[in-house]
């Protein structure tokens, strides 16, 4: 610390002030609140691990959980190889590809709560119109049962994101040295060669970048959870985030949502942390 | 030169700038306007509560009032709390039931003394009242059953009045089915399978109401429910899920008000007086016209439409004895005043809950009904306001009723878990 001047510390302040006031503290007292029984107003007493122990049991939460871990599993794969898929696409030169990527871009332009309301439309009156016209039954009651709604909520999230992730894939492809891969070439490597022992390793940072995105957006997805399923049919579709807030607000149980949230957040930075560990190890320079 | 008169201009608006601040000082001093700030929870009615302060506050000088309106349950209480806890609580504010007056119980003051509360008619405070003190005053009152197409039952030569048993309905729904095409609706009923406080809370309240006499403030202290008559509820369900417009899991409230009935695809539905807007919304004609509702056939309470108040005002006993004082005369005045009547049958378009109204026109069909069956005393209680405070509303009978219904889980699976639910949560509390 040393060599930090007093102007590292005055432009560093303010935001460690703020950082402070709207996350530090919240979750220190968050962490507290969960120790206690407060009803968003006031509490009584402090009641140790009891909410803790509650929320093992806790059917609703178990079943989110592993709703949730389940939809990032799925996910986290179908956005990086789609994401990948469409940034190798649109950096081969051909025309149009400068297009493509705008479209591609554009589905993560529009709002999550907005594009669940869309595809709720979608799924059930396109997808039933499509169903009943080409005798494909499977078209038909979209968002109905727990898994056309699993799969809704994928498509809709593979859908808006993959084109963010493949922007970041696209930053890192171009950065890879033309020299590398000609030299490549002329040792007589074939494209698929090039590709895993070539442009894979070279893009591995990206890769971090990515798989740290997809992970913990997936984990804590919210609006489109909302608008597209709200939780229903029956609560099988309600994933983490969404139980948190329905225990607190629709059960007014803040206390036990507290602790819900305490043990959200260490799971996700958790496996956040440890795939970002994991793969930086894996990334090579040149 | 030119700066001189830069300099000039600058001291001329400091000038002015400090004699409007002590100005506004002054006037903020020399004044005894009592603020009451209000937040209440029935966002439709927002236009029409600022209207009505204003026109009182013109009469009422030495008062000003602030309205805020924050929509659906799910909302409504969290902005309470943060404004409770932030110092800047209202002083008057809305309760949805038992279950927020318990929670609120340290801010609510004793209302019983008041003019309103004196006038309210027998049993609509029972939900919101302890040991003899009232601490809430019915909004309105309001009423549901199966709101029906009075063209399609015409045409079909049904006479809606006599379905007073579930053997009569079912056989009338047999018979308009029967006559789908010739009718030009696309089921008898439209039931929306995605929100299922439609059966959990007006429907189940029906049927578990019975032991409780429809009183939500004894049923949200029991520590058990019977559920005996669970067999004719199920009943209810089947008929109304197997011929409704499908499919019923898909269908929410927008699908089942704005695009079925109100465009006369389904010939009735399970709602209450408060669609009446919606509706003439999407056509004014047919809501003038072809609109009228029936009690929903329950063995036992025939003939008894479902009458009860969703929200109820509150004022905080935290605020000062002037303010409070304010609160109450402006609550008064509203309900039993000539001018406030006026408005509340006619700007809010409410089913008065309060005596005093005899002989006022009610501005559209469906809160006719609701008047007619109250002043009657054909009316039974709701219940339902005794659970959707609590957690098992939504973690346990709204999931499992949509289990059911969706064909996951058998009936007898069901009640049972409801049973359980409410036993599990009841002895959670009493520690």
């Amino acid at each position: 610390m040393k060599n930090r001047s007093l102007s590292f510390w005055l432009f560093l302040t303010p935001t460690l002030i703020a950082l402070a006031l709207v996350v530090f503290i919240p979750m220190l007292e968050g962490l507290f609140y969960s120790f206690t029984d407060w009803d968003g107003l006031s509490f009584t007493k402090v009641v140790g691990f009891q909410n803790y122990a509650t929320l093992l049991q806790d059917k609703a939460f178990v079943n989110a959980f592993w709703f949730t871990v389940a939809f990032v599993i799925v996910t986290v794969i179908m956005l990086n190889v789609i994401g990948l898929g469409l940034a190798l696409l649109v950096t081969q030169k051909f025309k149009g590809s400068n297009f493509l990527r705008t479209v591609f871009f554009m589905p993560n332009m529009i709002g999550g709560l907005i594009l669940g309301f869309i595809w709720q439309f979608i799924f059930t009156q396109g997808f039933s119109a499509l169903g009943t016209t080409l005798h494909l039954g499977w078209l038909n009651n979209w968002l109905t049962n727990e898994v056309t709604g699993f799969w809704g909520l994928v498509i809709v999230t593979v859908w808006q994101m993959s084109g963010y992730i493949m922007i970041i894939y696209i930053a890192y492809l171009q950065n890879i040295p033309n020299e590398v891969i000609e030299a490549a070439k002329i040792d007589g490597a074939s494209a698929w060669q090039r590709f895993t022992k070539i442009t894979f390793p070279m893009i591995a940072p990206a890769f971090t970048v990515c798989m740290f995105l997809t992970l913990s957006n997936g984990f804590k997805i919210y609006d489109q959870n909302l608008s597209l399923t709200n939780g229903g049919p029956y609560n099988s579709t309600q994933m983490l985030a969404m139980d948190i807030v329905n225990t607190a607000y629709n059960s007014s149980n803040f206390s036990l949502a507290e602790a819900k949230a305490i043990i959200f957040f260490i799971i996700v930075a958790a496996i956040s942390l440890l795939q970002v560990f994991y793969n930086r190890k894996r990334e090579v320079d040149l | 030169m030119k700066a001189k008169v830069w300099k000039r201009l600058g001291l001329l608006a400091m000038a002015a700038g400090v004699t409007l601040s002590l100005a506004a000082c002054g006037n903020s001093g020399s004044s005894k306007k009592v603020k009451v700030t209000i937040l209440q929870g029935k966002v439709e009615s927002n236009k029409q509560f600022k209207q009505i302060a204003k026109e009182y506050e013109k009469t009422h000088s030495n008062v000003d009032i602030e309205i805020t309106s924050i929509g659906g349950g799910t909302q409504y209480n969290p902005v309470l709390k943060t404004r409770i806890s932030s110092g800047n609580s209202p002083t008057i504010f809305s309760l949805a039931g038992p279950a927020d007056a318990k929670q609120f119980k340290a801010y609510t003051a004793d209302l019983s003394k008041t003019k309103a509360a004196k006038n309210a008619l027998p049993g609509t405070v029972s939900a919101v009242s302890t040991n003899g003190k009232t601490y809430g005053l019915p909004f309105n009152v309001e009423g549901y059953g199966f709101v029906y197409n009075k063209d399609v039952f015409k045409k079909a030569g049904i006479d809606p009045t006599s379905l007073t048993s579930y053997d009569k309905l079912e056989a009338a729904v047999k018979k308009i089915d029967s006559q789908k095409d010739k009718l030009g609706i696309k089921g008898v009923f439209a039931l929306p399978g995605k929100e299922s406080w439609i059966l959990s809370d007006h429907l189940m309240s029906l049927y578990l109401g019975q032991e409780f006499n429809g009183n939500a403030q004894k049923l949200y202290n029991s520590k058990s429910i019977k559920f005996n008559n669970n067999a004719d509820m199920k009943q209810m369900i089947d008929l109304q899920k197997q011929y409704s417009v499908q499919p019923v899991m898909q269908m929410d409230y927008a699908g089942q008000v704005n695009q079925n009935f109100s465009q006369g695809k389904a010939a009735m539905i399970q709602q209450g007086d408060w669609i009446y807007p919606t509706i003439e919304s999407v056509d004014s004609k047919f809501a003038k016209n072809n609109v009228g509702m029936i009690p929903i056939p329950v063995k036992g309470e025939e003939g008894k439409l479902p009458v009860g108040t969703s929200l109820y005002w509150a004022v905080n006993k935290k605020k000062t004895t002037a303010e409070q004082k304010a609160a109450t005369d402006f609550l008064d005045w509203l309900y039993t005043s000539k001018a406030g009547k006026k408005d509340v049958v006619n700007t809010l378009h409410f089913v008065p809950a309060y005596k005093g109204y005899e002989g006022m026109k009610m501005p559209d069909a469906l809160t006719q009904v609701v008047y007619e069956y109250s002043k009657d005393n054909k009316t039974i209680g709701w219940a339902f306001p005794g659970y959707t405070g609590t957690s098992w509303d939504p973690d346990v009978a709204q999931p499992n009723l949509q289990k059911y219904l969706s064909g996951k889980q058998s009936w007898d699976k069901t009640v049972e878990n409801l049973k359980d639910g409410w036993k599990k949560q009841q002895s959670n509390v009493s520690n």
